[in-house]
């Protein structure tokens, strides 16, 4: 590299007709960085959680034994996984240019996601009618937190899935609306992976 | 060319450093300061041994390289693996002795529990003394449980002692510092820290706060005293004979926030013998002495 | 849910009352008056050579990386400014209010600031260096050169580009609007903890911090993804990676900092609102928070910040140092594996920010060996640097001049970092101004190299150079006054002051603090020198026009674009045939090869959205501080909507035809003045079939 060759019959300086980079290609690497920084704002709310899961941090209120509903957070589980399938599905039916089939799963997915998100809220309402809201402890500040941070994602989510509805019978599968659908699957699949976490660290292990 | 400004920098810097006591750091007091002196001496001493070289050969490459004076020119020179192994190789051993060093120091002076002093607090268990400290929004606050005595803004321990502190904060965190025999030490809200200091020799000091806490953190300094054994017993009976109790109500008033313009002195007898725990207790109940708006503003201010 | 907050709220301007304008301080009276004079005069001379129209569709909705960048210095320059006035304020409170008998004026019982504005300067001017100065100064540089050196026509993500711009500038208006509504936060620039929860802080002084912190992280982290996904997927055809000039490999490894970092600031921050706003006990004392939480996830955040600061700094001393010496630069892989392993370290060694905490002896001596570990690829790229320099021919340019400085700031920097990196010394200087003068050596190194910076690609994106003989003038008033400054900081730090004092109490200080103010006036006879050297370069710029590679010596792509280059970059994509291709080309008689023809080049369209973005940001920001629950609803729903609409604009750009830019390419070989780049939207696109 240091002592680089002197130019001869074959050196090209010029390059003409070079097209770049694809557009899915960049949108989609694009959306994968988004999403590692996601994971970090994830892990870090997980660091802020493990430090405040102790007894003291509860400050006379629950811990996470006494308000944590593992069968509850495994019914949620299955309705945000199905709706993960539902869409990933939507996405096959794209691949066959199918556009009622598409708009069906998307359709799936979001009823899926607003019943995970009903059985969330309520949830939370629930303690909160009790007394145990945010304000409580340490404890509980971090327990709602995460849950709603997630809750936050997944309404995104929704909202970008009614956006896809309208895009689709405008623009049919065009270039953009083909890299929106796929960073969208990426991000709930992400959405996903975050929940199963916090199901295994905060329902599983609370308990 | 490029050198002369840092010429013109080492004597000043020599002179500074041959001005007496004021450069405090420069003249430790007791067993932990010096350790924490020597440890400045050899990771400068270490280190300058590389960055000395580094800034000569930097100066003389600036100045023999210019263009035009007629040195040697070698466009294609822009590699040689021995000298990477060196530049790599020599900083690593540097580094690995300089971390060895550095943990064995950080045992020695740990505020906890120092090794330079554990041989004195096993030998002779009588010299310890025991101070209860809390800072408040704008104070310092010693109680000595041992003594049955608390004092605002002044910290007197007998000499030949070694002082074990146990600190906490009613409000926000602060830094506890006496230059020249303390390290350094958070205090915290609802929390307790500790620091441990050795006291061989005679004098007055000022401690500080070093970690900004409110609009009245410039006032916070404290009156330190070493004095002999005899001087100690004298003082801590004048303290007792105060007329003032620091029950936990007193203290209470104590810790609203104000500034302690001038780091005025006072003495109370008979404490709390659980202040210390009640007030870390407390904060951790909640309990939290709120600083409006309008006290910020008007501290250190002569504006209506 | 909502927190109850001290003082007035009322639900039609929430906290707002006419008692957050401070129209009785006559600082502010003074400052007020300077702002509106200079704003008047702005918009007057934009008005008068009415040139609002070539504002709005040349530069304010502009997708161009280079002008994205111009933008982006420009901000952080004016930034710099007022970071620079508060810095002068400090030093000054200090020197006059050393004493018990020290005088006071204008209010105050010492000095001329009370404790209440003294703090909110100090706490200004730590944030405003750091995020709103050196930041955006930084993401210009990395906009304008990057895809210049890989052979680029634009970022990956244009929209975006400008997207980050105008969330940045929202945000440092927000800073720049706490002058006169409300005030600062007074809890140092990296939100003291407890001190900035409600009891302590009840103004809105902390949120103004919080929020523009917020926005403008945003924009940083957006910026973060464009510069990574350019560089890998945009680099010209033959631009292996090993190829890729140094700036761009250390914009790279910066960029993969600020996206991993940036989320946990926000976060810590985000996690400091909840307690503000929604009565959460993440960091109070009582109620089982835990304060430490935060300290440790700002500083995880913040350790990687100030590397994520020193590696393009870095970079551009990567490349000004080869240039001016006429030589490749020493040791590239290593180079690039050096930024790798600093960048790789920097995340685990942020407890040193807190060694006083009583972390206890075996996390404190961990995280010691760790911060000293990153000294060693610190310590080869000054070793690969100086080795640059031997038997090399170094011109002194000014650019050269700022190089040289920043290594030895390095030098004193290194040694005083390597010095705190012992906890047993660490806990006899930690917080004192030992510590200040050590970081402004960093932080003056990031300046003295975007000083080099500025004045070694001012001709390319310009087409003239900046004056040499006040840019000396500059340069040599600017470091002989922080050898002055900092020297004498060394020296206070060492007769043990501590940090952030409004009252010097200790009379024995006063020396060394009129050595800084000496060194302090000396830095505003070096702004003068500053501004005087913009005019007279701007008077004379017909004298000094330069072509493609104005430094003769300069080695990388971006060299081989006309100066100032055009909005397209390249008329043809190069063929890169090696690394340092230019000097490669030069020295086979090749620099000046034009290509044999041209082709259609696709550009994207100029757009207005990010303006709109950004104002509404700054609007919610606003909101959110005072509490105005209705005006955050609205312009939240608004940015909502915005980035919704944008998503249905079909951007499909405009395609610039080859007889066009033959034109344009003609124009620029014969210095013609450059024509106005043609407005181009996506209603005026022209179809190139």
């Amino acid at each position: 590299m240091a002592h680089q060759a002197a130019p001869g019959a074959g050196t090209r300086l010029f390059h003409p007709g070079f097209e770049g980079h694809s557009q899915i290609s960049a949108r989609t690497l694009g959306f994968w960085l988004y999403m590692l920084s996601d994971a970090l704002l994830f892990t870090a709310l997980f660091a802020a959680y493990a430090v405040l899961d102790t007894p003291m941090n509860a400050a006379g209120g629950p811990i996470a034994s006494q308000i944590v509903n593992p069968i509850e957070g495994f019914w949620q589980t299955i309705a945000i996984l199905a709706s993960v399938t539902c869409y990933s599905l939507a996405t096959v039916a794209m691949k066959n240019g199918n556009r009622a089939g598409t708009a069906l799963g998307i359709i799936a997915a979001m009823v899926l996601a607003v019943v995970f998100l009903a059985f969330g809220f309520n949830d939370l309402a629930t303690l909160t009618a009790h007394g145990n809201g945010l304000g409580r402890s340490g404890y509980l500040s971090a327990y709602f937190v995460l849950i709603l941070t997630h809750a936050v994602h997944m309404l995104i989510g929704i909202l970008w899935m009614l956006v896809m509805l309208v895009q689709i019978p405008r623009y049919g599968f065009n270039e953009m609306v083909v890299a929106r659908m796929l960073n969208l699957r990426m991000f709930w699949q992400f959405q996903a992976t975050v929940w199963v976490c916090v199901y295994i660290y905060v329902y599983m292990i609370g308990a | 060319m490029r050198l002369k400004p840092y010429l013109a920098l080492l004597p000043v810097l020599a002179l500074a450093a041959c001005s007496s006591g004021d450069y405090r750091l420069f003249h430790p007091l007791n067993l932990i300061a010096t350790q924490e002196w020597h440890a400045t001496i050899v990771d400068t001493i270490v280190m300058l041994l590389i960055i000395l070289p580094v800034l000569l050969v930097l100066a003389l490459f600036g100045w023999r390289y210019r263009k035009g004076a007629g040195a040697a020119y070698d466009p294609d020179w822009s590699h040689n693996t021995a000298l990477e192994l060196l530049v790599w190789g020599v900083p690593f051993l540097v580094v690995a002795g300089l971390g060895y060093y550095s943990v064995k120091t950080i045992y020695a002076v740990e505020p906890y529990n120092p090794g330079l002093l554990q041989k004195q607090e096993a030998a002779d268990p009588q010299s310890v003394l025991n101070v209860d400290v809390i800072a408040t929004d704008w104070q310092w606050v010693f109680v000595y449980p041992d003594q049955h005595i608390a004092t605002i803004d002044q910290l007197v321990v007998p000499q030949g002692s070694v002082v074990k502190m146990r600190l906490t904060s009613t409000s926000v965190s602060n830094d506890i510092f006496i230059p020249q025999l303390a390290p350094m030490i958070a205090v915290m809200p609802g929390m307790l820290t500790k620091d441990t200091f050795d006291a061989p020799a005679l004098g007055n000091y000022t401690g500080f706060a070093a970690d900004f806490s409110g609009a009245g953190f410039s006032w916070m300094q404290f009156d330190t005293k070493i004095v002999s054994p005899a001087d100690f017993t004298a003082w801590t009976q004048q303290a007792s004979a105060s007329s003032d109790q620091l029950s936990y109500e007193a203290f209470q008033q104590v810790a609203q926030p104000h500034a302690n313009i001038g780091a005025k002195i006072s003495y109370f007898s008979s404490p709390d013998p659980q202040l210390f725990d009640k007030v870390v207790a407390a904060a951790q109940a909640g309990v939290v002495y709120p600083v409006p708006a309008a006290l910020t503003k008007s501290i250190g201010s002569n504006e209506k | 849910m909502q927190v109850e907050v001290p003082g007035p709220w009322s639900p039609l301007l929430g906290r707002l009352t006419l008692d957050a304008i401070p129209y009785t301080n006559p600082i502010l009276q003074g400052t007020f008056a300077g702002a509106a004079l200079a704003g008047l005069i702005v918009i007057g001379c934009v008005l008068y050579f009415k040139k609002v129209g070539y504002l709005w569709r040349e530069w304010l909705t502009s997708v161009d990386h280079k002008k994205i960048g111009v933008m982006y210095i420009i901000v952080g320059l004016v930034m710099l400014f007022r970071g620079f006035a508060d810095g002068l304020m400090i030093r000054t409170q200090q020197v006059i209010a050393n004493g018990p008998n020290a005088p006071g004026v204008l209010g105050a019982q010492h000095g001329f600031l009370p404790p209440f504005h003294f703090d909110q300067v100090y706490s200004a001017h730590g944030t405003i260096m750091i995020l709103f100065a050196a930041t955006p100064i930084l993401t210009g540089f990395q906009n304008i050169v990057v895809p210049l050196q890989i052979g680029a026509r634009d970022m990956a993500f244009p929209y975006m580009n400008a997207l980050s711009l105008w969330l940045t500038t929202a945000a440092a208006a927000l800073v720049m609007i706490s002058l006169f509504v409300g005030d600062f936060s007074a809890a140092g620039w990296v939100g003291l903890i407890p001190l900035t929860e409600l009891p302590f802080s009840p103004s809105t002084g902390v949120d103004y911090w919080m929020w523009a912190i917020q926005i403008s992280s945003v924009g940083t982290t957006l910026n973060a993804i464009n510069m990574i996904v350019t560089i890998v997927e945009m680099r010209a055809p033959g631009m292996t990676w090993f190829r890729m000039p140094v700036f761009s490999w250390t914009t790279l490894s910066t960029n993969i900092i600020g996206l991993t970092a940036f989320p946990v600031l926000g976060v810590a921050l985000a996690l400091l609102g909840a307690d503000r706003y929604l009565g959460t006990h993440f960091f109070t004392a009582g109620y089982g928070g835990n304060l430490m939480l935060y300290t440790n996830l700002f500083w995880i955040w913040g350790h990687p910040e100030v590397y994520f600061l020193i590696l393009p700094t870095f970079g551009i001393l990567s490349e000004v140092i080869p240039t001016f010496s006429e030589k490749p630069l020493f040791g590239y892989v290593t180079m690039v594996a050096a930024t790798f392993a600093i960048a790789g370290i920097s995340w685990v060694v942020w407890l040193h920010h807190f060694f006083t905490m009583g972390s206890g002896p075996d996390i404190n001596g961990f995280f010691s060996v760790a911060t000293m570990l990153v000294g060693i690829p610190t310590g080869v790229k000054l070793f690969n640097w100086m080795f640059t320099l031997y038997r090399a021919r170094i011109t002194y340019s000014v650019a050269m001049l700022w190089a040289m400085f920043g290594l030895f700031l390095l030098l004193a920097g290194g040694l005083t970092g390597m010095m705190l990196a012992l906890p047993a010394v660490n806990y006899t200087v930690h917080d004192s101004v030992f510590v200040i003068a050590h970081f402004h050596c960093m932080v003056l190194l990031v300046v003295a190299s975007a000083f080099a910076g500025v004045t070694y690609w001012f001709p390319k994106l310009f087409g003239f150079k900046l004056n040499e003989g006040w840019g000396k003038a500059f340069f040599w008033t600017f470091s002989i006054a922080t050898i002055i400054v900092f020297a004498a900081m060394f020296a206070l730090g060492f007769q043990g002051e501590t940090r952030r004092l409004d009252w010097t109490f200790n009379t024995a200080w006063k020396p060394m603090l009129m050595v800084e103010e000496i060194g302090m006036i000396l830095y505003v006879v070096s702004l003068a020198c500053f501004a005087i050297m913009l005019v007279v370069s701007i008077r004379n710029r017909a004298k000094n026009r330069v072509g493609a590679d104005p430094w003769g010596t300069s080695r990388t792509l971006e060299w081989l674009t006309p100066s100032p280059v055009p909005f397209y970059n390249f008329a043809v994509t190069p063929q890169v045939n090696t690394r340092d291709e230019l000097s490669w080309r030069r020295k086979h008689g090749l620099e000046s090869a034009k290509p044999a023809g041209f082709e259609a080049i696709h550009m994207p369209s100029n757009t207005g959205m990010p303006v709109i973005i950004g104002a509404l940001a700054g609007i919610w920001g606003f909101a959110m501080i005072w509490r105005i629950w209705w005006l955050a609803g609205i312009s939240l729903l608004g940015i909502v909507v915005c980035v919704i609409i944008r998503s249905f604009n079909k951007n499909e750009g405009y395609h610039l035809q080859p007889q066009e830019i033959e034109a344009m390419e003609k124009n620029l070989a014969t210095g013609a003045i450059v024509a106005e780049q043609p407005v181009r939207t996506h209603l005026h696109h022209v179809e190139a079939h």
